[in-house]
């Protein structure tokens, strides 16, 4: 489901996003303040799911617990 | 420069305007000018001391009707009759004309004496009526001691008498014989007596000093009044006793009279004839009884005037108010004896120039007066204030900026980026989803009940949150978006979509197992939840979100760094982008944008799937530095050529800092010398290109005062004075010498400094994780029964009170004060000028604001 092109299509998403943001903004002595902070809200927003996404795309490290017992986890599967 | 509308990307422009006002107007049109809120009125009578200045006489006069207005106030609150609300008004309280305000201190003037005339007979009437009431006390309690007393007279007598009798006789012991002997008078027996009400505090005082100055020659009784007696100067009630001594002889009772009003009894005659006392009784009450219809009276007419003027006392103080305003600011006008003509002069902003212009019209029409008002439009080479025009939502914002220093006039306002980066910022530190749902639902309660919330009166830490109440909103809002990206609500995990870890099948319970990856699938939103309560998700959030806040901070800063060429741009001043933006910027990116490169490129490549050990990145940066050209662990081919180029272009970068701008600025001025220009002009246009932090003039300041009219009155007085200074190379260069070292430190103490996003953002995690873990989680493991449902709900309450108090208010606090000063140091540093001087318009609306009338 969500691979390496998660990315690129994110960024569109977030291109187009401001692009429509610019246009879209209302009217008026507002503008610069919701072009500005859509754009930019946008892009934080999506930083710091890109950031969380390539953490974890090759993890280096995989989650290790010992407190597990088999019921548990047979019983989360077969829901 | 084009016009263009004011908005929050930099301060507005500013006009230096020049009024001709006639002087019958003056009032009235700075009265307009005041309810539209845009004149920033130049003090042109700085050298006249307050006292000399043309309006004096009337802000006196004003001040006085103020007084009278508390005096009001004060009585209202006394007799506790409420004031109408200021809210209860229209939004605009406004005196029309000059005789409404004189007609309206005549009226005060009236109701002052008339208050305060019913108010002294109130009070002489209400003491008369205290005294009266004591008296009436006294007598009644004498009364039973004279009747207990009496009985008893032979043995005061005895103990009067006789020094040596026992000091404590049984009383039953004399009290048949008392009785045949009680007709015998006092006077007869030469015995006198004093009777009056003392406060009972003194009480134990007043005994111990008579005891103590009479050697004990005297017989004394006293008894509480039930009731307070109501003070009717400071409205108290105080708890007072009746006393009555008996003493022998005059002198002594010369003494204790002396002694009692010493300590601030009052005296009141009683008789001891029974008769005349019954009618004393009598007659005080007959008195009591006039008096208190005659009180009533007069409570009444004095209600009914206080009430009177409570319905409109909140709009009087407003429009005098607003009045003082006014004479305060055509005290700061000059005053043309000649022609007649008040000369003013202010800052505006060039956008409502016009609105001005119509307003002073409308002025002059009203008053029908042929000769107008001129608004003239000055050149100036002064540094006009910085405006920048807020509304509910960004005000917040804007508060954070003006916090830390002034914007200069027309350079970029970072109050415009900050709507969204401080509260991200904040959030970053802050992530749980739950938390951030808390926030936002008190944010949004704030701004619901807005109305009624701002017309209260709240204390310190509550008012400030109501005024932060819409960064509070992006704040919460914030804070869920990363909450769900961390996988946090109150620290458990927000399981959305399936996870990228399978647990092996075939394990014994108890046995340490490692997850197994599903194969090309990454977890699409966030964290995956699966890292909950690993034994080692600590170590790979703690990777991951160290690199998330040097990620941050670096596109912060950049972004940050990018506003300087804008600044730069804006004030046209190329040598600011070629000497200090675009070296600052190539040695920022080749070391932090090389580390961000690197970060992003560890994360893109598989290792494991290539067969090789993933480089450590803080190996790699430091052995940049101390071993250039030589890499340990490869992170991609060509990498030591490549950063060795880097370290190169840093390096080279720093001269270029430290000498391009200085020796640019020296080599300008002396051309400039060199053809001939001399003088003022001269010196202005050099330092107008010297424009750096210590420097005021810009040169489109003088150009955006476009169409100015020929042969102005310039009256302006020491307009160029102050504002240019001479071309200083030694000043510039060492400027440049600390801005240059400041720079390159700051890069990498800013970077580092960026690592708080990580520190802030794991003691949230951690610490949510062990209130839950010592409280609810305590609950569950209890095992059911009365017992552990009764304690998961108190350990629910305990909880969630926690939760809101440490982990909201606290913890919200400490990452809020972290967001603010990454904005005002890391980032702000990187392009904010800040000298500017805060534009203070003459504006109703602020003064109401800033002295309320609180009715």
């Amino acid at each position: 489901m969500a691979n390496g092109w998660s990315v690129w299509i994110g960024l569109l998403v977030i291109a187009v996003f401001s692009v429509v943001s610019w246009f879209a903004a209302p009217k008026g002595e507002n503008q610069t303040v919701w072009r500005s902070s859509l754009i930019l809200a946008a892009c934080a927003c999506y930083l710091l799911w890109l950031i969380t996404f390539l953490a974890q795309w090759h993890p280096l490290i995989v989650p290790r617990r010992s407190d597990l017992r088999p019921e548990i986890i047979n019983h989360e599967r077969s829901l | 420069m084009a016009p263009h509308k004011d908005t929050l990307f930099r301060s507005a422009d500013m006009s230096l305007t020049q009024l001709y006002i006639a002087n019958e107007i003056g009032r009235e049109v700075v009265s307009a000018l005041g309810e539209l809120g845009c004149m920033d009125f130049r003090d042109l009578n700085s050298e006249t001391s307050a006292f000399q200045r043309t309006f004096t006489q009337e802000i006196r006069r004003l001040d006085n009707v103020e007084r009278q207005f508390r005096f009001f106030h004060m009585h209202m609150e006394k007799s506790s009759i409420p004031a109408r609300s200021i809210y209860d008004f229209d939004e605009n309280i406004s005196a029309t004309s000059k005789t409404e305000i004189d007609e309206l201190v005549d009226r005060s003037q009236a109701l002052e004496g008339r208050i305060s005339s019913l108010n002294e007979s109130y009070e002489t009437l209400k003491k008369r009526e205290v005294e009266l009431t004591e008296w009436r006390w006294v007598l009644k309690e004498a009364g039973s001691f004279f009747d207990r007393a009496r009985g008893q007279t032979e043995e005061i007598r005895r103990s009067i008498d006789e020094d040596d009798a026992p000091l404590l006789r049984d009383v039953e012991h004399s009290g048949p014989n008392g009785e045949t002997q009680g007709e015998r008078s006092f006077s007869v027996m030469n015995i006198g007596f004093v009777a009056g009400v003392i406060p009972r505090e003194r009480m134990a005082a007043f005994e111990r000093i008579l005891w103590r100055t009479l050697r004990g020659n005297l017989y004394m009784n006293q008894s509480e009044i039930p009731e307070p007696i109501i003070n009717p100067e400071t409205n108290e009630g105080i708890n007072k006793n009746v006393f009555i001594i008996f003493a022998h002889g005059k002198e002594i009772i010369a003494k204790i009279r002396k002694i009692s009003e010493s300590l601030g009894a009052d005296l009141y005659s009683v008789d001891e004839n029974s008769e005349l006392r019954r009618d004393q009784i009598h007659e005080v009450n007959t008195r009591l009884g006039d008096l208190a219809n005659v009180l009533r009276n007069t409570k009444q007419t004095l209600d009914a005037e206080l009430t009177a003027i409570g319905r409109s006392l909140a709009a009087w103080m407003v429009i005098i108010k607003k009045e003082k305003a006014v004479y305060e600011s055509l005290n700061k006008f000059s005053y043309d004896q000649a022609r007649k003509t008040l000369i003013a002069e202010a800052w505006c902003p060039t956008n409502s120039l016009a609105l001005v212009k119509s307003t002073l019209q409308d002025v002059n029409d009203r008053a029908g007066l042929s000769v107008p008002t001129i608004v003239n439009q000055i050149k100036t080479t002064k540094t006009p204030p910085t405006y920048v025009k807020t509304n509910k939502f960004t005000l917040g914002f804007q508060t954070i900026i003006d916090a830390y220093g002034t914007a200069k006039y027309t350079e970029i306002n970072p109050g415009l980026p900050t709507v969204v980066t401080f509260p991200f910022l904040f959030a970053v530190m802050f992530g749980d989803f739950g938390h951030g749902i808390i926030m936002t639902l008190a944010a949004l309660g704030m701004i619901y009940f807005e109305k009624p919330l701002s017309r209260g009166k709240l204390d310190e830490l509550f008012s400030m949150a109501f005024f932060g109440r819409y960064i509070m909103l992006m704040m919460g809002v914030f804070s869920i978006y990363t909450g769900a990206i961390y996988c946090d609500v109150f620290s458990k995990p927000l399981n959305i979509f399936p996870s990228m870890w399978e647990w092996p099948e075939d394990f014994k319970a108890g046995d340490p197992v490692a997850a197994k990856r599903v194969e090309g699938y990454t977890y699409p939103f966030g964290m995956d939840w699966n890292w909950h309560d690993t034994e080692n998700d600590l170590l790979f959030s703690n990777s991951y979100k160290m690199k998330l806040s040097i990620l941050f901070g670096w596109a912060h800063m950049t972004y940050s760094l990018c506003l300087s060429y804008i600044n730069a741009r804006h004030f046209k001043t190329p040598i600011d982008i070629w000497g200090n933006f675009i070296p600052g910027m190539i040695f920022f990116q080749s070391i932090f944008g090389y580390l961000v490169f690197a970060i992003v490129y560890k994360w893109a490549v598989d290792w494991y799937s290539i067969g090789k050990s993933p480089p450590g990145l803080l190996n790699m940066l430091i052995y940049m530095f101390l071993s250039p050209g030589t890499i340990e662990e490869q992170l991609y081919p060509g990498q030591a050529p490549v950063q060795v180029i880097l370290l190169l272009l840093a390096v080279v970068q720093v001269p270029i800092m430290l000498f391009l701008k200085p020796f640019y600025l020296r080599w300008e001025h002396n051309k400039a010398r060199a053809m001939g220009y001399r003088g003022i002009g001269e010196s202005t246009r050099v330092s107008a290109l010297d424009e750096d932090d210590d420097e005021g003039q810009t040169p489109n300041g003088r150009e955006s005062f476009g169409d100015d009219e020929e042969g102005v009155a310039m009256i302006t007085e020491g307009i160029t004075e102050g504002e240019h200074e001479e071309f200083e190379f030694s000043e510039i260069m060492i400027h440049q010498v600390i801005h240059t070292i400041e720079f390159c430190l700051a890069c990498v103490s800013h970077t580092a400094s960026y690592l708080r996003l990580w520190a802030l953002s794991l003691a949230h995690q951690r610490l949510s994780i062990v209130l839950w873990d010592m409280t609810i989680s305590v609950g569950f493991s209890q095992g059911g029964g009365a017992v552990g449902v009764i304690g998961i709900v108190i350990l629910f309450y305990l909880w969630f009170v926690l939760t809101v108090f440490v982990l909201c208010i606290m913890e919200g606090t400490s990452a809020m004060l972290h967001s603010l000063r990454l904005h005002w140091v890391e980032a702000m540093s990187k392009h904010f000028l800040g000298d500017g001087v805060a534009f203070q318009p003459f504006s109703f609306k602020v003064l109401l604001e800033e002295e309320p009338v609180d009715l």
